[in-house]
Protein backbone atom coordinates (compact mmCIF):
# COMPACT_ATOMS: atom_id res chain seq x y z
CA UNK A 1 0.00 0.00 0.00
CA UNK A 2 1.53 3.51 -0.92
CA UNK A 3 1.93 6.15 1.71
CA UNK A 4 -0.09 9.49 1.10
CA UNK A 5 3.05 11.45 0.79
CA UNK A 6 4.08 8.96 -2.45
CA UNK A 7 1.25 10.89 -4.90
CA UNK A 8 2.84 14.61 -3.66
CA UNK A 9 6.30 12.89 -4.18
CA UNK A 10 5.47 11.75 -7.63
CA UNK A 11 3.92 14.54 -8.36
CA UNK A 12 6.79 16.52 -7.64
CA UNK A 13 9.31 14.07 -9.36
CA UNK A 14 7.38 14.70 -12.85
CA UNK A 15 7.08 18.31 -12.42
CA UNK A 16 11.20 18.77 -11.89
CA UNK A 17 11.99 16.18 -14.63
CA UNK A 18 10.11 18.16 -17.47
CA UNK A 19 12.01 21.05 -16.07
CA UNK A 20 15.21 19.56 -17.15
CA UNK A 21 13.70 18.98 -20.43
CA UNK A 22 12.62 22.49 -20.51
CA UNK A 23 15.90 23.69 -19.36
CA UNK A 24 18.22 21.33 -21.93
CA UNK A 25 15.59 22.81 -24.87
CA UNK A 26 16.10 26.19 -23.60
CA UNK A 27 20.18 26.12 -23.38
CA UNK A 28 20.60 23.99 -26.62
CA UNK A 29 18.43 26.87 -28.74
CA UNK A 30 20.17 29.64 -27.00
CA UNK A 31 23.78 28.25 -27.10
CA UNK A 32 23.37 26.87 -31.14
CA UNK A 33 21.59 30.59 -31.55
CA UNK A 34 25.30 31.85 -30.47
CA UNK A 35 27.17 29.86 -32.21
CA UNK A 36 25.10 30.48 -35.50
CA UNK A 37 25.13 34.14 -35.03
CA UNK A 38 21.22 33.95 -34.67
CA UNK A 39 19.25 35.77 -32.59
CA UNK A 40 16.67 33.71 -30.32
CA UNK A 41 16.37 36.19 -27.00
CA UNK A 42 13.03 36.85 -27.16
CA UNK A 43 11.76 32.77 -27.08
CA UNK A 44 14.33 31.88 -24.96
CA UNK A 45 13.12 34.95 -22.22
CA UNK A 46 9.74 33.23 -22.71
CA UNK A 47 11.43 29.83 -21.74
CA UNK A 48 13.62 31.69 -19.15
CA UNK A 49 10.27 33.04 -17.60
CA UNK A 50 8.66 29.65 -17.98
CA UNK A 51 11.52 27.98 -15.85
CA UNK A 52 11.20 30.67 -12.91
CA UNK A 53 7.98 29.80 -12.60
CA UNK A 54 7.88 25.77 -12.46
CA UNK A 55 11.02 26.26 -10.15
CA UNK A 56 8.27 28.75 -7.82
CA UNK A 57 6.33 25.77 -7.63
CA UNK A 58 8.76 22.91 -6.99
CA UNK A 59 9.28 25.27 -4.47
CA UNK A 60 5.76 25.83 -3.06
CA UNK A 61 4.83 22.03 -3.63
CA UNK A 62 7.70 21.01 -1.10
CA UNK A 63 6.60 23.80 1.45
CA UNK A 64 3.41 22.05 1.15
CA UNK A 65 4.82 18.33 1.57
CA UNK A 66 7.09 19.48 4.47
CA UNK A 67 4.09 21.52 6.87
CA UNK A 68 1.87 18.40 5.93
CA UNK A 69 4.09 15.15 5.96
CA UNK A 70 6.90 16.22 7.93
CA UNK A 71 8.88 13.84 5.73
CA UNK A 72 12.50 12.13 6.82
CA UNK A 73 14.99 10.34 5.56
CA UNK A 74 14.87 9.83 1.80
CA UNK A 75 11.40 11.39 1.34
CA UNK A 76 12.84 14.85 2.87
CA UNK A 77 16.64 14.33 0.83
CA UNK A 78 14.41 14.30 -2.10
CA UNK A 79 12.19 17.55 -1.37
CA UNK A 80 15.12 19.39 -0.25
CA UNK A 81 17.33 18.48 -3.60
CA UNK A 82 14.07 18.96 -5.77
CA UNK A 83 14.20 22.61 -4.44
CA UNK A 84 18.26 22.92 -4.84
CA UNK A 85 17.65 21.27 -8.60
CA UNK A 86 14.87 23.46 -9.45
CA UNK A 87 17.13 26.59 -8.76
CA UNK A 88 19.76 24.91 -10.34
CA UNK A 89 17.23 24.71 -13.12
CA UNK A 90 16.78 28.31 -12.94
CA UNK A 91 20.16 29.71 -13.18
CA UNK A 92 20.56 27.71 -16.48
CA UNK A 93 17.52 29.62 -17.79
CA UNK A 94 19.65 32.79 -16.57
CA UNK A 95 22.37 32.04 -18.36
CA UNK A 96 20.81 31.44 -21.81
CA UNK A 97 19.48 34.24 -21.56
CA UNK A 98 22.64 35.93 -20.67
CA UNK A 99 24.09 33.80 -23.70
CA UNK A 100 21.14 35.62 -25.83
CA UNK A 101 21.95 38.97 -24.51
CA UNK A 102 26.40 38.96 -25.46
CA UNK A 103 25.14 37.51 -28.94
CA UNK A 104 22.56 40.35 -30.15
CA UNK A 105 24.95 42.86 -27.85
CA UNK A 106 28.10 41.82 -29.41
CA UNK A 107 27.34 39.63 -32.67
CA UNK A 108 28.23 36.61 -31.22
CA UNK A 109 31.10 35.33 -32.49
CA UNK A 110 31.07 37.06 -35.90
CA UNK A 111 34.06 38.90 -35.37
CA UNK A 112 36.59 36.11 -34.19
CA UNK A 113 38.89 34.22 -35.62
CA UNK A 114 37.79 30.36 -36.67
CA UNK A 115 39.73 28.55 -34.28
CA UNK A 116 38.02 30.59 -31.12
CA UNK A 117 34.87 29.62 -32.75
CA UNK A 118 35.97 26.06 -33.05
CA UNK A 119 37.07 26.38 -29.25
CA UNK A 120 33.66 27.72 -27.98
CA UNK A 121 32.07 25.42 -30.50
CA UNK A 122 33.76 22.24 -28.65
CA UNK A 123 33.53 23.56 -25.14
CA UNK A 124 30.08 24.21 -25.54
CA UNK A 125 29.12 20.47 -26.57
CA UNK A 126 30.83 19.09 -23.53
CA UNK A 127 28.56 21.39 -21.55
CA UNK A 128 25.75 20.62 -23.40
CA UNK A 129 26.47 16.92 -23.09
CA UNK A 130 26.52 17.40 -19.05
CA UNK A 131 23.20 19.27 -18.71
CA UNK A 132 21.97 16.15 -20.59
CA UNK A 133 23.72 13.78 -18.56
CA UNK A 134 22.57 15.47 -15.47
CA UNK A 135 18.89 15.32 -16.47
CA UNK A 136 19.22 11.82 -17.19
CA UNK A 137 20.60 11.02 -13.89
CA UNK A 138 17.90 13.04 -12.46
CA UNK A 139 15.05 10.97 -14.48
CA UNK A 140 16.58 7.36 -13.65
CA UNK A 141 18.11 8.86 -9.87
CA UNK A 142 21.13 7.12 -11.18
CA UNK A 143 24.09 7.47 -9.06
CA UNK A 144 26.71 5.84 -11.50
CA UNK A 145 25.46 7.81 -14.48
CA UNK A 146 25.84 11.19 -12.25
CA UNK A 147 29.36 10.29 -11.24
CA UNK A 148 30.39 10.29 -14.94
CA UNK A 149 30.13 13.89 -15.36
CA UNK A 150 33.34 14.86 -13.01
CA UNK A 151 35.44 13.74 -15.93
CA UNK A 152 34.14 16.29 -18.69
CA UNK A 153 33.85 19.17 -15.86
CA UNK A 154 37.15 18.70 -15.39
CA UNK A 155 37.55 19.04 -19.20
CA UNK A 156 35.54 22.19 -19.53
CA UNK A 157 37.37 23.60 -16.77
CA UNK A 158 40.65 23.36 -18.13
CA UNK A 159 39.15 24.96 -21.30
CA UNK A 160 37.82 27.55 -19.34
CA UNK A 161 41.31 28.31 -17.81
CA UNK A 162 43.21 28.01 -21.05
CA UNK A 163 41.06 29.99 -23.23
CA UNK A 164 41.70 33.32 -20.92
CA UNK A 165 44.93 32.65 -20.71
CA UNK A 166 44.73 32.18 -24.86
CA UNK A 167 43.17 35.45 -24.68
CA UNK A 168 45.79 37.14 -21.69
CA UNK A 169 48.82 36.21 -24.45
CA UNK A 170 47.27 37.13 -27.40
CA UNK A 171 49.17 40.20 -29.39
CA UNK A 172 46.09 42.08 -31.24
CA UNK A 173 42.60 41.38 -30.39
CA UNK A 174 39.28 42.44 -31.46
CA UNK A 175 37.47 43.74 -28.48
CA UNK A 176 33.86 42.59 -29.05
CA UNK A 177 35.39 39.24 -29.55
CA UNK A 178 37.49 39.26 -26.74
CA UNK A 179 34.37 40.10 -24.62
CA UNK A 180 32.22 37.66 -25.95
CA UNK A 181 34.19 34.87 -25.99
CA UNK A 182 35.28 35.62 -22.70
CA UNK A 183 31.61 36.01 -21.23
CA UNK A 184 30.62 33.02 -23.26
CA UNK A 185 33.47 30.59 -21.75
CA UNK A 186 32.48 32.32 -17.96
CA UNK A 187 28.73 31.02 -18.42
CA UNK A 188 29.10 27.90 -19.94
CA UNK A 189 31.95 27.04 -17.15
CA UNK A 190 29.13 28.21 -14.67
CA UNK A 191 26.43 25.88 -16.32
CA UNK A 192 29.24 22.88 -16.09
CA UNK A 193 28.89 23.76 -12.46
CA UNK A 194 25.35 23.83 -12.21
CA UNK A 195 24.79 20.27 -13.88
CA UNK A 196 27.56 19.04 -11.46
CA UNK A 197 25.87 20.02 -8.96
CA UNK A 198 22.36 18.67 -9.91
CA UNK A 199 24.51 15.16 -10.00
CA UNK A 200 25.57 15.42 -6.65
CA UNK A 201 22.23 15.93 -5.40
CA UNK A 202 21.06 12.56 -7.16
CA UNK A 203 23.97 11.17 -5.02
CA UNK A 204 22.53 12.49 -2.07
CA UNK A 205 19.21 11.79 -2.42
CA UNK A 206 20.16 8.13 -2.76
CA UNK A 207 23.09 7.50 -0.29
CA UNK A 208 22.31 10.62 2.12
CA UNK A 209 26.09 11.22 1.20
CA UNK A 210 27.03 14.88 0.65
CA UNK A 211 29.59 14.51 -2.25
CA UNK A 212 31.80 16.54 -4.69
CA UNK A 213 31.79 15.74 -8.04
CA UNK A 214 33.36 18.82 -9.29
CA UNK B 1 13.72 -11.22 39.19
CA UNK B 2 17.60 -12.45 38.42
CA UNK B 3 20.29 -10.25 37.07
CA UNK B 4 23.61 -11.53 36.00
CA UNK B 5 26.35 -9.10 35.29
CA UNK B 6 28.19 -8.98 32.20
CA UNK B 7 32.13 -10.16 32.19
CA UNK B 8 32.89 -7.47 29.57
CA UNK B 9 35.52 -4.66 30.69
CA UNK B 10 34.06 -1.60 29.45
CA UNK B 11 35.45 1.83 29.89
CA UNK B 12 33.60 4.88 31.22
CA UNK B 13 32.72 7.57 29.45
CA UNK B 14 32.34 10.79 31.87
CA UNK B 15 30.58 12.33 29.21
CA UNK B 16 27.46 9.57 29.43
CA UNK B 17 25.36 10.10 32.10
CA UNK B 18 24.08 6.49 31.62
CA UNK B 19 25.35 3.29 29.42
CA UNK B 20 23.62 0.06 29.10
CA UNK B 21 26.14 -2.70 28.30
CA UNK B 22 25.22 -6.03 26.29
CA UNK B 23 21.53 -5.77 28.16
CA UNK B 24 18.96 -8.67 27.82
CA UNK B 25 15.83 -9.34 29.34
CA UNK B 26 12.90 -11.65 29.53
CA UNK B 27 9.73 -12.15 30.37
CA UNK B 28 9.35 -15.68 31.42
CA UNK B 29 10.68 -17.34 28.46
CA UNK B 30 10.54 -14.68 25.93
CA UNK B 31 13.29 -12.57 25.07
CA UNK B 32 12.19 -8.53 25.54
CA UNK B 33 16.30 -7.18 24.77
CA UNK B 34 18.79 -8.69 23.19
CA UNK B 35 22.53 -7.56 23.79
CA UNK B 36 21.27 -3.93 23.61
CA UNK B 37 24.24 -0.84 23.91
CA UNK B 38 23.56 2.01 24.31
CA UNK B 39 25.12 5.28 25.26
CA UNK B 40 22.76 8.15 27.26
CA UNK B 41 24.87 11.66 27.59
CA UNK B 42 24.19 13.40 29.89
CA UNK B 43 22.09 17.05 29.56
CA UNK B 44 21.10 15.74 26.35
CA UNK B 45 17.91 13.89 25.29
CA UNK B 46 17.90 10.72 24.14
CA UNK B 47 14.89 9.38 22.45
CA UNK B 48 14.07 5.38 22.17
CA UNK B 49 11.64 4.97 18.91
CA UNK B 50 10.61 1.71 17.46
CA UNK B 51 7.22 -0.28 16.85
CA UNK B 52 4.81 -1.50 19.25
CA UNK B 53 6.75 -4.43 21.10
CA UNK B 54 10.19 -3.73 20.12
CA UNK B 55 11.58 -3.24 23.73
CA UNK B 56 11.53 0.23 24.37
CA UNK B 57 9.70 0.23 27.38
CA UNK B 58 11.88 -2.97 28.85
CA UNK B 59 14.90 -0.61 27.78
CA UNK B 60 14.10 2.34 30.33
CA UNK B 61 12.50 0.26 32.74
CA UNK B 62 15.63 -1.56 33.19
CA UNK B 63 17.39 1.89 33.39
CA UNK B 64 16.37 2.15 37.13
CA UNK B 65 15.60 -1.61 38.14
CA UNK B 66 11.72 -1.14 37.59
CA UNK B 67 11.97 -4.47 35.29
CA UNK B 68 12.54 -6.49 38.13
CA UNK B 69 9.23 -5.57 39.78
CA UNK B 70 7.28 -7.44 37.14
CA UNK B 71 6.82 -11.15 38.10
CA UNK B 72 9.36 -13.60 36.29
CA UNK B 73 11.42 -11.15 34.70
CA UNK B 74 15.46 -11.37 34.49
CA UNK B 75 17.80 -9.58 32.96
CA UNK B 76 21.62 -9.82 32.13
CA UNK B 77 24.27 -7.20 31.39
CA UNK B 78 25.16 -4.05 33.18
CA UNK B 79 23.55 -0.62 32.93
CA UNK B 80 26.29 2.27 34.11
CA UNK B 81 24.82 5.45 36.50
CA UNK B 82 28.45 7.22 36.36
CA UNK B 83 30.09 4.47 35.50
CA UNK B 84 29.04 2.00 38.15
CA UNK B 85 26.61 -0.95 37.54
CA UNK B 86 23.12 0.18 39.34
CA UNK B 87 22.74 -3.94 39.54
CA UNK B 88 25.66 -4.80 41.73
CA UNK B 89 24.62 -6.43 44.56
CA UNK B 90 25.49 -3.08 46.94
CA UNK B 91 23.11 -1.11 45.20
CA UNK B 92 20.58 0.16 46.70
CA UNK B 93 17.04 -0.13 44.19
CA UNK B 94 15.44 2.31 45.99
CA UNK B 95 18.71 4.76 45.74
CA UNK B 96 18.75 4.37 41.85
CA UNK B 97 14.84 5.17 41.52
CA UNK B 98 15.50 8.17 43.20
CA UNK B 99 18.30 9.39 40.97
CA UNK B 100 16.94 8.14 38.14
CA UNK B 101 12.96 9.31 38.07
CA UNK B 102 10.44 8.04 36.27
CA UNK B 103 7.42 9.91 34.34
CA UNK B 104 4.69 7.23 32.69
CA UNK B 105 2.66 7.14 29.58
CA UNK B 106 -1.08 8.22 31.71
CA UNK B 107 -1.09 10.98 34.18
CA UNK B 108 -0.78 9.52 37.25
CA UNK B 109 -1.00 11.56 40.14
CA UNK B 110 -2.27 10.33 43.81
CA UNK B 111 -5.66 10.73 43.64
CA UNK B 112 -6.41 11.37 47.21
CA UNK B 113 -3.43 13.84 47.93
CA UNK B 114 -3.86 17.62 46.96
CA UNK B 115 -1.18 19.04 44.36
CA UNK B 116 0.88 19.94 46.72
CA UNK B 117 1.01 16.81 48.27
CA UNK B 118 1.68 15.36 45.12
CA UNK B 119 4.47 16.88 44.66
CA UNK B 120 5.46 17.12 48.35
CA UNK B 121 4.99 12.94 49.02
CA UNK B 122 8.32 11.82 47.60
CA UNK B 123 10.39 13.97 49.86
CA UNK B 124 8.37 13.34 52.87
CA UNK B 125 8.75 9.89 52.19
CA UNK B 126 12.90 10.76 52.35
CA UNK B 127 12.81 12.82 55.00
CA UNK B 128 11.97 16.28 54.74
CA UNK B 129 8.96 16.38 56.78
CA UNK B 130 7.26 20.15 56.26
CA UNK B 131 7.77 23.52 56.75
CA UNK B 132 9.57 26.45 54.54
CA UNK B 133 12.01 24.18 53.05
CA UNK B 134 9.12 21.55 51.79
CA UNK B 135 6.96 24.86 50.46
CA UNK B 136 10.29 25.98 48.14
CA UNK B 137 11.20 22.76 46.70
CA UNK B 138 7.74 22.42 46.02
CA UNK B 139 7.62 25.42 44.45
CA UNK B 140 10.56 25.08 42.56
CA UNK B 141 9.73 22.06 41.24
CA UNK B 142 6.36 23.26 40.20
CA UNK B 143 8.14 25.96 38.02
CA UNK B 144 10.56 23.84 36.99
CA UNK B 145 7.34 21.36 35.63
CA UNK B 146 6.11 25.00 33.96
CA UNK B 147 3.16 24.08 35.80
CA UNK B 148 3.36 26.64 39.24
CA UNK B 149 1.32 29.86 37.39
CA UNK B 150 -1.59 28.05 36.67
CA UNK B 151 -2.26 25.87 39.88
CA UNK B 152 -0.72 28.40 42.45
CA UNK B 153 -3.75 29.33 43.78
CA UNK B 154 -5.20 26.20 43.62
CA UNK B 155 -2.21 24.06 45.71
CA UNK B 156 -4.83 22.19 48.39
CA UNK B 157 -7.21 21.17 45.55
CA UNK B 158 -6.84 17.25 44.49
CA UNK B 159 -4.36 16.06 42.02
CA UNK B 160 -6.82 14.73 39.60
CA UNK B 161 -8.79 18.17 39.48
CA UNK B 162 -6.41 19.94 36.81
CA UNK B 163 -6.84 18.56 33.15
CA UNK B 164 -4.26 15.65 31.81
CA UNK B 165 -1.46 17.94 30.24
CA UNK B 166 -1.40 19.58 33.83
CA UNK B 167 -1.59 16.24 35.41
CA UNK B 168 1.26 15.11 33.33
CA UNK B 169 3.20 17.79 34.41
CA UNK B 170 2.61 17.88 38.13
CA UNK B 171 3.78 14.20 37.49
CA UNK B 172 7.19 15.67 36.24
CA UNK B 173 6.78 18.18 38.77
CA UNK B 174 6.99 15.12 41.23
CA UNK B 175 9.82 13.59 39.72
CA UNK B 176 11.82 16.87 39.95
CA UNK B 177 10.92 17.60 43.68
CA UNK B 178 13.18 14.83 44.41
CA UNK B 179 16.06 16.23 42.09
CA UNK B 180 17.08 13.25 40.29
CA UNK B 181 20.11 13.14 37.77
CA UNK B 182 18.29 11.46 34.97
CA UNK B 183 14.39 11.31 33.96
CA UNK B 184 12.71 8.90 32.24
CA UNK B 185 9.49 9.20 30.48
CA UNK B 186 7.63 6.56 28.57
CA UNK B 187 5.33 7.77 26.20
CA UNK B 188 4.69 10.86 27.98
CA UNK B 189 2.44 12.56 25.46
CA UNK B 190 -0.31 10.12 24.19
CA UNK B 191 -2.71 10.41 26.26
CA UNK B 192 -2.43 13.91 25.41
CA UNK B 193 -4.40 16.89 23.41
CA UNK B 194 -1.98 18.75 20.78
CA UNK B 195 -1.59 21.77 22.83
CA UNK B 196 -0.68 19.84 26.15
CA UNK B 197 1.75 18.07 24.50
CA UNK B 198 3.58 20.85 22.70
CA UNK B 199 4.06 21.75 26.47
CA UNK B 200 5.61 19.00 27.58
CA UNK B 201 8.07 18.91 24.27
CA UNK B 202 8.69 22.56 25.42
CA UNK B 203 9.33 20.97 28.98
CA UNK B 204 11.75 18.28 27.83
CA UNK B 205 13.66 20.48 26.16
CA UNK B 206 14.14 22.86 28.96
CA UNK B 207 14.72 20.27 31.73
CA UNK B 208 18.04 19.00 29.77
CA UNK B 209 19.77 21.84 31.44
CA UNK B 210 19.75 20.31 34.81
CA UNK B 211 18.77 16.55 34.13
CA UNK B 212 19.74 14.01 31.24
CA UNK B 213 16.47 12.61 29.39
CA UNK B 214 15.24 9.36 28.08
CA UNK B 215 12.07 9.62 26.54
CA UNK B 216 9.97 6.64 24.52
CA UNK B 217 7.68 8.08 21.84
CA UNK B 218 5.77 6.52 19.08
CA UNK B 219 5.50 9.55 17.66
CA UNK B 220 8.49 10.40 15.41
CA UNK B 221 8.09 13.73 14.83
CA UNK B 222 8.60 14.26 18.49
CA UNK B 223 11.60 12.57 18.51
CA UNK B 224 12.91 14.57 16.07
CA UNK B 225 11.68 17.71 17.89
CA UNK B 226 12.91 16.93 21.13
CA UNK B 227 15.52 14.37 20.97
CA UNK B 228 19.88 15.27 20.44
CA UNK B 229 20.25 11.65 20.45
CA UNK B 230 17.87 9.02 18.88
CA UNK B 231 17.43 4.89 18.98
CA UNK B 232 15.88 2.62 16.73
CA UNK B 233 14.75 -0.71 18.08
CA UNK B 234 13.02 -3.48 16.89
CA UNK B 235 12.29 -6.73 18.05
CA UNK B 236 14.14 -6.12 21.09
CA UNK B 237 17.36 -5.51 19.00
CA UNK B 238 18.91 -2.24 18.85
CA UNK B 239 18.82 -1.56 15.29
CA UNK B 240 20.61 2.31 15.25
CA UNK B 241 22.02 5.15 17.15
CA UNK B 242 23.55 8.49 16.47
CA UNK B 243 22.59 11.89 16.29
CA UNK B 244 18.69 12.75 15.58
CA UNK B 245 19.67 14.80 13.13
CA UNK B 246 21.84 11.85 10.85
CA UNK B 247 18.87 9.19 11.84
CA UNK B 248 16.19 11.30 10.43
CA UNK B 249 17.97 12.70 7.78
CA UNK B 250 20.04 9.90 6.64
CA UNK B 251 19.37 6.88 8.35
CA UNK B 252 22.22 4.18 7.69
CA UNK B 253 19.82 1.11 8.09
CA UNK B 254 17.01 0.14 5.78
CA UNK B 255 14.75 -0.87 8.63
CA UNK B 256 15.50 2.43 10.18
CA UNK B 257 14.41 4.17 6.87
CA UNK B 258 11.50 1.89 6.47
CA UNK B 259 9.81 2.68 9.97
CA UNK B 260 10.59 6.27 9.97
CA UNK B 261 8.98 7.09 7.05
CA UNK B 262 6.21 4.74 7.68
CA UNK B 263 6.38 1.67 5.54
CA UNK B 264 5.74 -0.69 8.46
CA UNK B 265 5.34 0.07 12.11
Amino acid sequence: MSRIIDRGLEEQTVLIVKMGELTYETLAISIHGYLEGKSVQEQVRDLSDILVSMGEKVEDEAFQLIARFQPVATDLRTIKSYMKVGNDFVRYGRYALDICIINDQLNGLKECESWTRDYINEMSEKVLSMVRTSIDALKRQDILIAKTISSTEREVDKMYFDYLNKLINAEQANNKCVLSSALMTRYLERIADHAVYVCESIVYISTGEKVTLG
Amino acid sequence: MTSTNSTQTTTFDPEMKMQSIDLNAWFGTKQALKNVNINIKTNAVTAIIGPSGCGKSTFIRCLNRMHELTPNAKMTGQILLDGENIYDKQVDPVQVRRRVGMVFQKPNPFPTMSIYDNVAAGLRLTGTKKGKNLDEVVKRSLEQATLWDEVKDDLKKPGTSISGGQQQRLCIARAIALQPEVILMDEPCSALDPIATAKIERLVVELKRDYTVAIVTHNMQQASRVSDFTAFMYLGALIEFGPTRGIFESPKNPLTEKYITGEFG
